[in-house]
């Protein structure tokens, strides 16, 4: 009777884990984009872009109910539109401009010291400046704890992220609640964003503000001893921008998502989502200019691109900003999406998404993708993909010099304007779910990569090529 | 229009199949293609789209804090 006890006890004691053992997932990506609509140069200009962004997310069990998620990544990127901040090749001070001989010392037709040694930029060259390349570092823990039964999942979620210009950091909490004998899901996630620019403007706007009507003429100003030049080409100390300093450079982000999952039968189920986000604080890019069609147009460099200058012939002239993108310090956004997911047989599965965005400066868009994860044999499987995404304007936007002085709101953001995308792509996978293939204590369970092709109605083009490696360790 | 024929089609989905299925019947619903969220790989995807599209969030990536994206 002792040991029929003693064997009941164990039975009672028995509980599967949520997680057996630690998986770790190695991720890396590499994006590259091309463009015309630069935003740091108002909407025109080299938009080209490349990112890498090597990623670990490793998952823990704690203990039978307890589970913890670590997620570090880095992004590398180097952009030609952020190098334009400062599109300048030297300053005034180190030898631009004009100088005081009444004679041409090297008989090139100007009176400049030395050949062209006036400071040029161009909205079409990227600059090699600091704002060219910048790394941002992300840390995300979550903490996931289950009920007994597992039907119950409170989670909770820390993340800081960093980059030179800007830092953020979030807090969220959640539960999911299983249930109909686990036939159905409903979740409910809150979560905070405290974030936090550090301005940095275009070097014109930055000089302004810093030194007032004087910049041009202050001998601690970039634009010392250099020749701003009109429309015309005729030297002129008249440019001031409209620019004024921030008065907040916090940005913060407040939101609420519900997830409502059904299987529908045994090859189907589905999934709704719903966000409610509300965004308060500095939610303009300081560096990106904006240019007034009612005011003057000013220039540094050689005045004989003018005429040519939102061309890709112009290689060294640079038009100065009337300001920067100023949009409103709130906004309240609305996605709704669904997933689908059918099974049509063991070796094909097809994948649908949909949504529809809505937010309160006019945009609206709607997304639709589809995937066929086709399984070739039992561990290869490859996955086409297709997404087709469109967007209206938001109603601040407009393209480059179109903008007037006496608007409240205005950006030259082409990411904020209508259009339309498509993305397609193909993915390959290994999958082995006994881990044959091992390194020391660690299985291979799994090998993904997946190739992405995105073109935008703007002439963006873009790829990525992403991968992920899921090791089980012992 | 196009969005009020998906609303009907998802809400006749839902409200005409709400089975329960035994667990021993889920062998399909189980396969990890029918996990009712994004493949892992497309995180990075889903970072970029938020950078260069206006509209993110209803699909479990971000919502537009954390970066000075759109």
């Amino acid at each position: 009777m002792a040991s029929v006890g003693q064997a009941q006890d164990s039975l009672l004691t028995y509980k599967k884990k949520v997680l057996e053992n630690t998986e770790v997932d190695m991720l890396m990506s590499y994006y590259e984009q091309t463009g015309t609509h630069a935003a740091v140069s108002g909407g025109i200009g080299n938009e080209a872009l490349t990112n890498y962004t090597p990623t670990i997310v490793v998952k823990m069990p704690l203990s039978a109910d307890e589970v913890l998620t670590a997620d570090v990544g880095i992004s590398a990127y180097t952009s030609a539109s952020s190098s334009n901040g400062n599109p300048f090749n030297k300053t005034g001070a180190s030898g631009g401009g004009y100088n005081d001989d009444d004679d041409d010392d090297d008989d090139d037709g100007d009176y400049t010291n030395g050949a062209n040694t006036a400071p040029s930029g161009s909205p079409w060259v990227a600059s090699s400046g600091a704002s060219y390349k910048d790394v941002l570092t992300s840390i995300a823990l979550n903490y996931a704890r289950s009920s007994e039964d597992r039907n119950t999942i409170w989670n909770t979620r820390l993340s800081t992220s960093f980059e030179y210009d800007y830092e953020s950091f979030g807090i969220g909490a959640g539960v999911s609640k299983l249930l109909a004998d686990k036939n159905a899901e409903l979740s409910l996630k809150a979560q905070v964003y405290l974030d936090r620019w550090k301005p940095i403007t275009p070097t014109e706007i930055h000089e302004f503000l810093q030194f007032g009507d004087t910049f041009l003429t202050n001998d601690r100003s970039y634009f010392w001893n250099v020749s701003v030049i009109d429309a015309q080409g005729v030297p002129s100390t008249a440019y001031r921008p409209l620019a004024v300093d921030y008065d907040r450079v916090d940005r913060n982000t407040y939101s609420a998502s519900f997830l409502f999952s059904q299987i529908l039968s045994s090859f189907a189920q589905v999934a709704l989502f719903a966000d409610f986000v509300q965004q308060e604080g500095l939610l303009s890019n300081p560096l990106q200019r904006v240019y007034f069609s009612d005011r003057p147009n000013y220039f540094i460099g050689e005045a004989n691109q003018i005429p040519f200058y939102d061309t890709t012939q112009n290689t060294a002239v640079f038009q100065l900003a009337d300001d920067v993108e100023r949009l409103p310090n709130s906004r309240t956004k609305i996605p709704v999406g669904a997933r689908l997911h059918l099974y049509l047989s063991e070796r094909l599965v097809v994948r649908s998404y949909f949504r529809h965005y809505w937010d309160d400066w006019g945009i609206s868009s709607n997304t639709l993708q589809l995937e066929l994860p086709i399984k070739l044999g039992l561990n290869w499987k490859i996955t086409p993909t297709y997404r087709f995404y469109n967007q209206t304007a938001a109603d601040y936007f407009a393209p480059f010099d179109q903008h007037l002085s006496t608007q409240s709101f205005y950006t030259s953001d082409y990411d904020l304007s209508a259009f339309d995308s498509r993305q397609w792509g193909l993915g390959v996978s290994y999958t082995d779910l006994f881990t044959a293939k091992r390194i020391w204590k660690a299985g291979l369970k799994s090998a993904d990569i997946r190739y992405q092709r995105y073109s935008r109605s703007d002439g963006l083009r873009a790829s990525i090529v992403s991968t992920a490696i899921k090791f089980i360790l012992d | 229009m196009i969005k009020k024929l998906m609303f009907i089609l998802l809400l006749g989905c839902i409200t005409q199949g709400c089975a329960t299925i035994k667990a021993y019947e889920k062998i399909n619903i189980n396969d990890p293609d029918m996990e009712l969220n994004a493949y892992i790989c497309e995180r990075f995807e889903t970072t970029f789209q938020v950078y260069r599209e206006a509209a993110a969030g209803a699909n479990g990536g971000k919502l537009g804090g954390g970066c000075g994206c759109n």
